[in-house]
């Protein structure tokens, strides 16, 4: 049984670094259905940039300026990669784009911080804690409460906040929002400059537990897309659920079955679903009217 | 790059009227395994650069033709191709990655230049175009490669007493190999390990396949990876509040696997040719002049440092006795190479023959141990037998 309880919570802290990288793409999905597949280079970008700050300010004080950095970096995605592409109405533009942005900025920190893996200061002790039958490291913790608090905070925004409406607005019918006097544009590049500014934040977050480089980000973001189908495009709760059952799936997996097939189950499970269900377990299937 | 080559190219035109000696150094610069690489690569500038000092080789000074194979197969084999039939070396050392060496050294073996691995440790690499399937074989090497020390982990296991051995290795090429080896060498003694378990390149969490191999009970951990893996499987190990010996291939000595794995790596134990001490007067200037020169008061992968310096050496003594730069005549030269050639691992007697292509013998590594940010002797009777000479035993490979 604590053997058991062990998998499970590794499978839940590593389930939760998937889960806070996918939660950026449902952003931007819901307005403008276009993702950013560079997600993982802003994951990369957010924990090489924090590592240069940390000496400096600390890993707290470090954290808003990260922010900072994804928003903006988001904003410049969206500005070169996608607006050019929903302007012409190109229903692949935009995936060439982004993933050419991720390229490039992968190359610039290569050449800035190299191609080394770094290790990153952990903020909190780096000996694990005893919580029953199992042990945690603080820095898992910190992961769980830090990816939770991060969308309660988008969820807040986006529910409380009069540019929070407006996204909701323009993900529930852009064409309507835009009658109704909303600058939908503004909208989409504000959602890519949330959701990178998600994954800069999950870079750090993670950093100190994942190795920290110029792909670190390859791994995960790959991983992260998956969670982010089966949990469902548009759902945040989805997201959440689809990192849970695919970190709990590989730690179990490689536990019970095999070390050597540790992704498959998580594989599958995207094809049952995508075959099943294609909107995700949480997504809301919706009729299109031509 | 360009700045850097025309600069040589520039320092050496007036001192030397002839035709530099192309010489390829291939290896990962950039990347995961770069620290290896780029050791590997200043160690094997700083040979060509005494070399040259000492007024070259044949009256003409050794150029290093450098590429950076990014620790990519289908990179290696461009490189290799380019190095051949565009820059025409002479010959080419490097070869990190055991998977780059084998997708890469054919286009050598095919052209009948010597291709001379200084890291990579695939014990297949210098069998692929062994006799007598092939009239010469091109590749040569001077670095540990995987039997020998999946044997010295295996024996070294057994000698401290473990009975239940568990095998971690990473899934590629290289991990899968020294797995096979282990597994091959264990059962020679009649051991079947209690857990065989993998990892991937990257991969963040290893609580999986440390709770496999605790509850089979092991009582030592023998790792097959490189740096940041092997540091991560540390790292599990003290989450889980489990401790045992943990033995691994060389790459634990490597930068990343000290600052990744931090306290947890103290203890850890790796077979390593060479040792970063300054007994011997040969390997006290070799480390000075290393240090001086890029400005560090550590090598960051030390292994791979000596083995590139020394390869140089070598390779440089074959050229001399060959009288000349053809392939065929460079390769016989260094399967009987007359010179002894003093290198700062071991000096080098005879160290190749038409059957052995192996300049290492298990006499010459000794174990590492990981002990607060550095690599030091594993044993006491090897510190202190640290000033001998360790010469290649006869019949060994």
């Amino acid at each position: 049984m604590a053997i058991f309880l062990q998998l499970i919570a590794s499978g839940v802290a590593v389930g939760m670094i998937y889960a806070a990288i996918a939660f950026g793409y449902q952003l931007t999905f819901a307005t403008s259905k276009t993702l950013n597949f560079g997600q993982g280079e802003a994951l990369a970008l957010g924990a090489l940039f924090g590592l240069t700050l940390a000496p400096f300010t600390g890993y707290w004080l470090m954290i808003p300026l990260v922010l900072v950095f994804g928003f903006a970096l988001g904003a410049v995605v969206e500005r070169l990669g996608v607006r050019p592409a929903v302007k012409i109405k190109s229903e692949y533009g935009w995936i060439m784009a982004t993933i050419a942005l991720g390229i490039i900025f992968r190359n610039v920190a290569e050449n800035i911080w190299g191609r080394d893996d770094l290790k990153f200061p952990s903020p909190l002790p780096e000996s694990a804690i005893q919580l029953g039958d199992i042990r945690v490291l603080p820095m898992e913790l910190l992961i769980v409460g830090g990816a939770l608090l991060m969308m309660l905070a988008v969820e807040i925004f986006n529910r409380k906040s009069i540019w929070g409406k407006a996204v909701v607005a323009t993900s529930n019918d852009i064409d309507a929002a835009g009658l109704m006097g909303i600058n939908t544009q503004r909208v989409i590049t504000l959602s890519y400059s949330i959701s990178a500014m998600t994954a800069a934040f999950a870079g750090v977050l993670v950093a100190p537990v994942t190795l920290t480089g110029a792909t670190m980000g390859a791994v995960l973001a790959l991983k992260a897309f998956a969670v982010a189908i089966i949990g469902g495009l548009e759902s945040g709760l989805g997201v959440i659920v689809g990192g849970l059952i695919l970190g709990i799936a590989e730690t179990l997996t490689g536990f019970y079955i095999s070390t050597g097939y540790k992704d498959v189950p998580g594989l599958i499970l995207l094809l049952v679903v995508l075959s099943i269900r294609p909107v995700g377990l949480f997504g809301k299937a919706v009729i299109k009217k031509v | 790059m360009g700045a850097l080559v025309c600069a040589t190219a520039l320092g050496l035109m007036p001192a030397q009227a002839a035709d530099p000696i192309k010489i390829g150094v291939t290896g990962p610069y950039t990347g995961g395994s770069s620290s290896m690489g780029v050791s590997m690569r200043d160690g094997a500038r700083l040979a060509a650069a005494e070399i040259n000092k000492a007024g070259g080789v044949l009256g003409r000074p050794l150029l290093l033709v450098e590429r950076d194979d990014e620790a990519k197969n289908e990179v290696g084999a461009q490189v290799a191709q380019e190095l051949i039939n565009k820059e025409k070396v002479v010959a080419t050392l490097g070869f990190i990655n055991t998977g780059v060496a084998l997708a890469a050294q054919r286009f050598y073996q095919e052209a009948e230049i010597p291709v001379f691995n200084n890291v990579a440790t695939g014990t297949i690499i210098t069998n692929q175009f062994k006799e007598p399937d092939y009239d010469a074989n091109y590749v040569f090497r001077n670095s540990a490669y995987d039997v020998l020390q999946a044997g010295m982990m295996v024996d070294e296991a057994l000698a401290q007493g473990h009975k239940k051995i568990a095998v971690l290795a990473d899934s590629t090429n290289y991990g899968q190999l020294g797995r096979e080896d282990i597994e091959k060498y264990l059962a020679t003694k009649g051991v079947k390990p209690v857990a065989v378990e993998k990892f991937n390149i990257k991969d963040v969490d290893m609580t999986a396949q440390l709770l496999k191999a605790q509850q089979a009970g092991a009582d030592v951990i023998l790792a097959y990876g490189i740096g940041p893996e092997l540091a991560q499987v540390s790292n599990g190990m003290a989450k889980l509040g489990w401790k045992v010996p943990m033995i691994t291939s060389w790459p634990s000595s490597m930068q990343s696997f000290i600052d990744i794995a931090g306290p947890n790596g103290n203890g850890v134990i790796m077979p390593q040719t060479f040792i970063e001490d300054q007994t011997l007067p040969r390997r006290k200037s070799f480390l000075e002049s290393y240090y001086k020169s890029y400005g560090v008061t550590k090598i960051p992968t030390p292994v791979a440092g000596a083995q590139g310096y020394d390869s140089v050496f070598i390779l440089a003594a074959a050229i001399k006795q060959a009288g000349s730069t053809d392939g065929a005549k460079i390769r016989a030269a260094l399967e009987n190479l007359n010179e002894r050639v003093e290198g700062v691992i071991t000096t080098y007697e005879k160290p190749f023959s038409a059957k052995d292509h192996n300049a290492i013998s298990r006499n010459m590594v000794v174990f590492g141990k990981v002990q607060d940010g550095k690599i030091v002797y594993a044993k006491p009777e090897d510190a202190k037998n640290a000033g001998v000479v360790r010469l290649k035993e006869k019949s060994s490979n």
